[in-house]
């Protein structure tokens, strides 16, 4: 789904949460090719010229969440869990923690094993970061959220220092003998989250939310 | 002339090690309404939105873009109302 398209469909479901008229959503979605560039996002992330960038015809968008540029496309599955943190601890933090954990709690159902690394958000296998996350709250309700690569193009990847640093990004069909499908993937994690967040789970489109 | 003043402070968002100016979003001499989205500060990946805790006129930012800040300390004060 196109990049822009998508952040509509989160502002107005922000918007809903905020004044109550949902309960915490989770948005699933696996985008088409995008750079997003957060708030402390810096020129020098690039690993090539910009115009290499613009010519492979991947849009880069500056979006309201924390972090540098990250990537969004195909085979990687991103999840905007939008919540209201005033009935789950007031604790950015924590918040974040909660979503880390659920990635890896997912990943441990196709047998990979992640962690969390003091200081550097993400989730971490040993050979680089499997998933980045990226956090706006306003009023205390969330949104963007956390994107989790289950088989990227490496090559898109290759063009971007991932959030600044200099580290590999790593996709879940590299460390899998029999890929997974990103549909899998995308119950396991929602499943997870549900856990983390104490949700009973239903599901809706976007436009059914409201009732 | 006597007005009100209240402090903009970085409000206890748990158990997060200070957080850093991301940006203001409204100027010193800006008229602003209570809740109006007023600075950005960023901790652990997430960007907060700080709103105005009352209705006045932005009489100071105290702490710039890029700076380190602690909960509980002041951001700014509002004047007015």
């Amino acid at each position: 789904m196109e990049y822009r398209q998508t952040l509509e469909v989160q502002r107005s479901v922000h918007a809903l949460r905020r004044t109550g008229k949902v309960p915490d959503v989770v948005l699933t979605v696996e985008h088409d090719p995008v750079f997003t560039r957060g708030r402390t996002a810096r020129p020098l992330e690039y690993r090539v010229p910009l115009d290499v960038v613009l010519r492979a015809g991947i849009p880069v968008v500056d979006v309201e969440r924390g972090g540098d540029i990250t990537y969004h496309g195909p085979g990687q599955l991103v999840a905007y869990p939008i919540v209201d943190l005033r009935q789950h601890g007031r604790d950015v933090k924590r918040y974040v923690g909660t979503i880390e954990e659920a990635v890896i709690g997912a990943l441990a159902a196709f047998g990979i094993e992640a962690a969390r690394r003091p200081g550097f958000p993400g989730v971490w296998v040993q050979e680089g970061k499997i998933a980045s996350v990226g956090v706006y709250v306003k009023d205390w309700v969330t949104r963007h959220g956390l994107a989790l690569n289950v088989g990227v193009d490496p090559a898109h990847f290759g063009m971007i220092h991932p959030c600044g640093l200099a580290v590999r990004a790593v996709s879940m069909n590299e460390l899998l003998e029999r890929p997974a499908a990103l549909r899998d993937v995308e119950v396991r994690l929602v499943e997870s989250l549900a856990h983390g967040f104490g949700w009973r789970l239903e599901l809706r489109e976007p436009d059914e939310l409201e009732e | 002339m006597n007005q009100a003043s209240t402090q903009v402070v970085l409000p206890d968002l748990g158990e997060v090690d200070g957080a850093v100016v991301v940006g203001w979003l409204r100027c010193v001499g800006d008229a602003v309404q209570e809740g109006d989205d007023l600075v950005e500060v960023e901790t652990e990946k997430t960007t907060f939105v700080v709103s105005a805790p009352a209705s006045g006129r932005l009489a100071e930012i105290a702490v710039g873009e890029g700076k380190r800040v602690q909960v509980g300390d002041r951001l700014g004060n509002i004047t007015g109302g």
